[in-house]
């Protein structure tokens, strides 16, 4: 489907090792003592493990794993997440700061949007999304700007607020690391929320 | 930006391959639980290329996820009648929402035709409209953030 014309754009020649390593950075190490899974399910241990009620399972995809593979696929090197950190904060993207705008009008234009965020500077990017079976607006919006200022007062006077009768809300699309806290095996907490800073992040 | 639903559990991923005459060519991305969104794409065709990003998302952008997932009411669904993954590819969805957990598998789906001859039309007619919104959705963070074009 999609990738029948996958198109080049970056180049990683380093895959092998990337897969080698993924095991030790990114595994959780607490499997679940749970009846067995697929291999995907490590991708979600760190917070499954927690949770006491079992889950209600659904799908082939508990009974077959011909994809053993499947948790290196995504593997990446810390090089390509930009700046993963430990705060919370907004961040920035290649050439601006994105944010995200949702509860959109269904027959929302891109100019209405245009409009009212065009008012906190130049939209650099716009994205609106439309529903792949009606059409329609999806319902939220992907706007860039090029300076943090624009893009935070467009969030602080829009959130809320409402266009096309309609009440959005609007906030940062990015973060500079995880809003869970970095050593949270139990329980989850938002990071704003947490009484002490966690370890950095480790690197290798 | 704190609420109750950022507390209940969230995970997302899709897959779409097949492994052919040029490697093993897919797509892949996934939501984790810590706002982390992963993408990967790799082709060999012509020349090798794989393109691997991550970025942490805010909670605002997992909620979104969430409501264009709830709204598709794909939780209901089951893969039993859906076509087998087969040479052609495969595909997959594994979500983990509340306390469900769904991993479905299916070929890949052409275009509504197949949809409609499918011994599942209704709940695959969901899939297909689903993975179709999620890619997009996913693109347009990738491609904005990273400024590279995901297909």
């Amino acid at each position: 489907m999609a990738n029948a014309d996958v198109e080049a754009v970056d180049f990683e020649p380093e895959e092998d090792d990337l897969m080698d390593e993924d095991g030790a950075v990114d595994a959780e190490p607490s499997a679940s003592p749970r009846a067995p899974l697929p291999k995907l399910k490590s991708a979600i241990t760190g917070a499954s493990a927690s949770l006491s009620a079992p889950k209600k399972t659904k799908g082939r995809g508990f009974r077959e794993d011909p994809n053993a593979e499947r948790n290196t696929r995504l593997a990446v090197s810390d090089l390509d997440s930009l700046n993963a950190s430990d705060g919370l904060e907004p961040q920035r993207s290649i050439e601006g700061w994105i944010i995200l705008v949702t509860g959109i009008h269904e027959e929302a234009q891109e100019d209405d949007l245009q409009n009212v965020f065009g008012e906190f500077g130049e939209i650099k990017n716009l994205h609106l999304n439309l529903d792949r079976r009606t059409g329609f607006v999806k319902g939220y919006a992907l706007i860039e700007y090029e300076n943090f200022a624009e893009a935070q007062a467009a969030i602080s006077r829009m959130d809320g607020d409402s266009i096309l009768t309609q009440i959005v809300n609007v906030d940062w699309a990015f973060s500079n690391g995880s809003f869970l806290d970095g050593s949270k095996k139990k329980n989850p907490r938002q990071l704003r929320d947490r009484r002490s800073r966690s370890p950095p992040r480790r690197r290798f | 930006m704190a609420g109750e639903e950022e507390n209940s559990e969230f995970y997302l991923r899709y897959y779409v391959g097949h492994k052919g005459k040029f490697g093993h060519e897919f797509l892949e991305f996934e939501f984790r639980p810590d706002g982390k969104l992963r993408y990967a794409n790799n082709s060999n065709y012509k020349n090798d290329t794989i393109i691997r990003k991550e970025v942490y998302v805010t909670p605002a952008v997992v909620r979104e996820c969430r409501r264009i997932i709830t709204e598709s009411e794909i939780m209901k669904e089951d893969d039993q009648n859906w076509p087998e993954p087969d040479r052609i590819g495969r595909q997959e969805l594994e979500i983990v929402m509340g306390n469900e957990h769904i991993s479905f598998t299916t070929s890949k789906i052409g275009s509504l035709v197949d949809v409609q001859g499918s011994k599942d039309p209704e709940g695959l007619r969901i899939f297909y409209y689903l993975v179709q919104d999620l890619k997009c959705f996913v693109f347009s963070l990738i491609s904005l953030h990273f400024k590279i074009k995901p297909i």
